[in-house]
């Protein structure tokens, strides 16, 4: 009977599937446990990853299974909590040197990175590094710690990573990111424009095109002004942050930070190097290298950024001295024809 | 001996004023260049103090610059009197002066034309660069430093307006002119009937008009 043996058959693969699983080990792949944990409404929300933002990362390059070790095939409902893989077996040098900060007794990896996000430093927005900080550190008391030795306290948090002061990252350069102000009195904080308003404003082209005209990645300063200048852009602009070039893990606070000196007396010189931070859709940025001469230029291409101290203009200078001559060419001037002509005023 | 004619030129308010607003100028123009060459200057101590400074410094001189406004237009009401050069002022009062001061002074000849009172203490001259000075470059001197030093909340106006880096030469190149007006004011101070005479007036109140010799009074 055909019928029954195909029945049988049947039967016995399905059999043989069902122990084959577990016989052939760890066999869920990344797809199966995002089928669960990717899914909102299989998981709850605390073990819910954002798929977007994990497949991106080098993380997901390593399989969930790299860091989870022995899921087993009734998970979840063996009720077993998967192992876990360390950071430091992968991450070693960070971890030295995040241990020697004093940090290391207050905060693990995990309390600042999310391992299903973990992005690069450069892929990172500046609010988004010091949200990493906030969550412990509450900005009131940041905000008293800071006023009592830093003028314009508001203005040093909110321009600078914590990063900047709090890690021996000694080399700075200035990001520029795309905000606006939605306030109508105009005076409220700015906001970090996003990916999909920007979108809409390329109407249709490619968001990096609305400032890397010629898309080389690369922005000149003629593509720069013509972004700052452009009426359609109005409500947007560039706001330049300055930021350490490279992240470190030395956490602690240091000394030569107390001394203004270490950002506002860099000189022009340190002030050449600028990269342009663009959203993407999943919520990092992207970097884009600027020409020399952005973050010094008067005119056109930096409205939004000013360090004291350090973007001064050469050119200006000059007019500044030429005019301070001017004022000393009457007491010069005068005065020596007035030593030269003195006896004609003796006996007066 | 000669004679000896004394013109009280100076009440007690507007002397304090100077002097408060000279001060005020001087500490400006040093911290200033320190806050901008802060690599090559290191005059005034750490950056912190310096920023300190020159940001009290400028609150002062603001604070001064309303008492004066308000003293001569208030009290004495003489504002415009004294510092409003009038048609003739311009016409001949400011080539009368410049003849003075650049020819007949190295010559040795004839007095200065002007001759101050208490109702027209400034020649054309004075009148015209204090004019310039007291109500242009000091209000935006000011007006640009107070906003440099509320950036934050002003933020998005300042942008508008064409952005942090005018403002900031706006108010660079104002206290440049400042400057340069207050080498040219010193020198000038020198030039009364003794070096040190209006400098004595501005101190004392009392300006000595010697018999034959004119006085005019770098005092504003
Ligand atoms: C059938 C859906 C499903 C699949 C497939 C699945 N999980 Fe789970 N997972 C769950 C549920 C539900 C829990 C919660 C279990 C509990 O609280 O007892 C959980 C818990 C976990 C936990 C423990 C969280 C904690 O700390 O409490 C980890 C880690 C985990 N899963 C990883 C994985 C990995 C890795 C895979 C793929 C190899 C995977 N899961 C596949 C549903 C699933
Ligand atoms: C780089 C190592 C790494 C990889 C790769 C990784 N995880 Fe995790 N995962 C961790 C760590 C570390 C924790 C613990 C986080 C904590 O305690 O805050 C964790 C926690 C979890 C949790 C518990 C909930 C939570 O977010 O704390 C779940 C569920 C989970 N991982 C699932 C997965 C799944 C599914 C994958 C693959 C798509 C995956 N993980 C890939 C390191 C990793
Ligand atoms: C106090 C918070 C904090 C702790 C704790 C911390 N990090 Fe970071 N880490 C940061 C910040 C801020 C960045 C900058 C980029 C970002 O925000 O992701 C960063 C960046 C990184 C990067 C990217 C570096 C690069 O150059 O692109 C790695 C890798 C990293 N951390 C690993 C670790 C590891 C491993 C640990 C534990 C030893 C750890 N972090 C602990 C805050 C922290
Ligand atoms: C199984 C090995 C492994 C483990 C465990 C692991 N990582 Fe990674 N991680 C990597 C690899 C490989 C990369 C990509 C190469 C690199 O940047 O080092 C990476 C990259 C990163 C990055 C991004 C760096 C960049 O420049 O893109 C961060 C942040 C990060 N890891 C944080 C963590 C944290 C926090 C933990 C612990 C929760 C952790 N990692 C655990 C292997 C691991
Ligand atoms: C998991 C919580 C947590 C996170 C996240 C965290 N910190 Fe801390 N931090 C602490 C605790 C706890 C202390 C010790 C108590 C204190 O001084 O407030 C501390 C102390 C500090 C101190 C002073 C002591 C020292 O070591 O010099 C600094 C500075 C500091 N944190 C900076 C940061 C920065 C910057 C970030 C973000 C990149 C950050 N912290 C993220 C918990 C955290
Ligand atoms: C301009 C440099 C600078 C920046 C930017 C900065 N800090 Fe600090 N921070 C310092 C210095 C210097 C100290 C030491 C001051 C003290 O001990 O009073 C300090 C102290 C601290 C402390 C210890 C305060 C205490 O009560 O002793 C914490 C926590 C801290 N910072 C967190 C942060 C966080 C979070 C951010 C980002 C929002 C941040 N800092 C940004 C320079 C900075
Ligand atoms: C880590 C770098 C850093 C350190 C350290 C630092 N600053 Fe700043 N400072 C900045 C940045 C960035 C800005 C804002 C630039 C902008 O507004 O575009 C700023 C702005 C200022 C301003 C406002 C300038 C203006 O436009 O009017 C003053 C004043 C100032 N800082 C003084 C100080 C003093 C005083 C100290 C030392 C106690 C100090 N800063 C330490 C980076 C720093």
């Amino acid at each position: 009977m055909p019928s029954t043996k195909k029945s049988r058959f049947l039967q016995l693969c399905i059999i043989v599937m069902l122990f084959a699983v577990p016989v052939s080990g760890y066999s869920m792949d990344d797809d199966d446990c995002l089928g669960c944990h990717g899914d909102e409404d299989s998981v709850a929300a605390n073990l819910f990853i954002d798929q977007v933002s994990y497949g991106i990362t080098d993380h997901a390059e390593l399989g969930c299974t790299g860091c989870h070790e022995g899921v087993s095939d009734e998970h979840p409902d063996d009720g077993l909590i998967p192992s876990l893989v360390g950071c430091v077996d992968c991450h070693e040098d960070i971890m030295e040197e995040y241990q020697a900060g004093t940090h290391s007794d207050n905060a693990e990896c995990g309390d600042c990175h999310n391992p299903h996000k973990a992005f690069g430093f450069a892929d990172v927005c500046c609010a988004d590094m010091n949200d990493q900080c906030a969550g412990c550190h509450d900005a009131e008391d940041v905000y008293k710690a800071h006023n009592e030795w830093l003028p314009q306290t508001k203005l040093h948090l909110a321009m600078l990573p914590c990063i900047s002061c709090h890690t021996d990252s000694e080399c700075q350069m200035v990001v520029w990111y795309i905000v606006k102000n939605t306030n109508v009195a105009r005076l409220a904080d700015v906001e970090f424009v996003e990916y999909n308003e920007l979108e809409k404003l390329a109407m249709g082209k490619n968001v990096q095109s609305l400032v890397d005209l010629d898309g080389d990645d690369f922005i000149s300063l003629a593509e720069m002004k013509v972004f700052n200048k452009n009426p359609k852009y109005k409500s947007f602009r560039l706001q330049g942050r300055l930021s350490s070039e490279c992240a470190s893990h030395t956490l602690t606070t240091f000394d030569n930070r107390w001394d203004c000196c270490f950002c506002h007396c860099s000189g022009p010189e340190s002030m050449k190097k600028s990269v342009v931070a663009l959203p993407t859709e999943i919520g990092t940025f992207k970097r884009i290298e600027v020409e020399e001469g952005a973050v010094l230029s008067i005119l056109n291409n930096s409205p939004d950024f000013y360090l004291i101290g350090a973007t001064r203009s050469f050119l200006l200078n000059i007019i500044g001295l030429l005019i301070i001559c001017g004022g000393l060419a009457l007491p010069f001037g005068h005065g020596f024809l007035r030593f030269l002509t003195r006896k004609n005023r003796l006996g007066k | 001996m000669e004679k000896k004619n004394m013109v009280y030129l100076n009440t007690t308010p507007i002397r304090i004023w100077h002097w408060i607003n000279a001060l005020g100028i001087i500490t400006l123009c040093l911290s200033g260049a320190q806050i901008r060459f802060p690599e090559y200057i290191t005059l005034l101590g750490s950056y912190k103090s310096v920023i300190l400074l020159h940001n009290t410094a400028g609150y002062v001189v603001t604070v001064s610059l309303f008492i004066w406004f308000i003293y001569y237009t208030f009290v004495t009401r003489t504002l415009a009197k004294l510092y409003v050069p009038t048609m003739d002022d311009l016409k001949n009062g400011v080539i009368k002066q410049v003849v003075y001061y650049f020819f007949n002074f190295f010559l040795g000849r004839g007095e200065n034309p002007h001759h101050p009172t208490p109702d027209s203490k400034f020649n054309a001259m004075q009148k015209s660069a204090y004019l310039a000075v007291m109500v242009g470059l000091m209000p935006l001197v000011c007006v640009t430093g107070i906003l440099l030093i509320n950036v934050d909340p002003v933020r998005q106006y300042i942008v508008e307006m064409g952005g942090l880096k005018i403002l900031v030469s706006l108010h660079f190149l104002v206290g440049s002119s400042l400057c340069a007006f207050l080498f040219t004011h010193m020198y000038l101070s020198t030039l009364g009937h003794s070096p040190m005479a209006h400098i004595v007036t501005m101190w004392t109140g009392w300006e000595e008009e010697v018999e034959g010799h004119g006085g005019s009074t770098d005092s504003h």
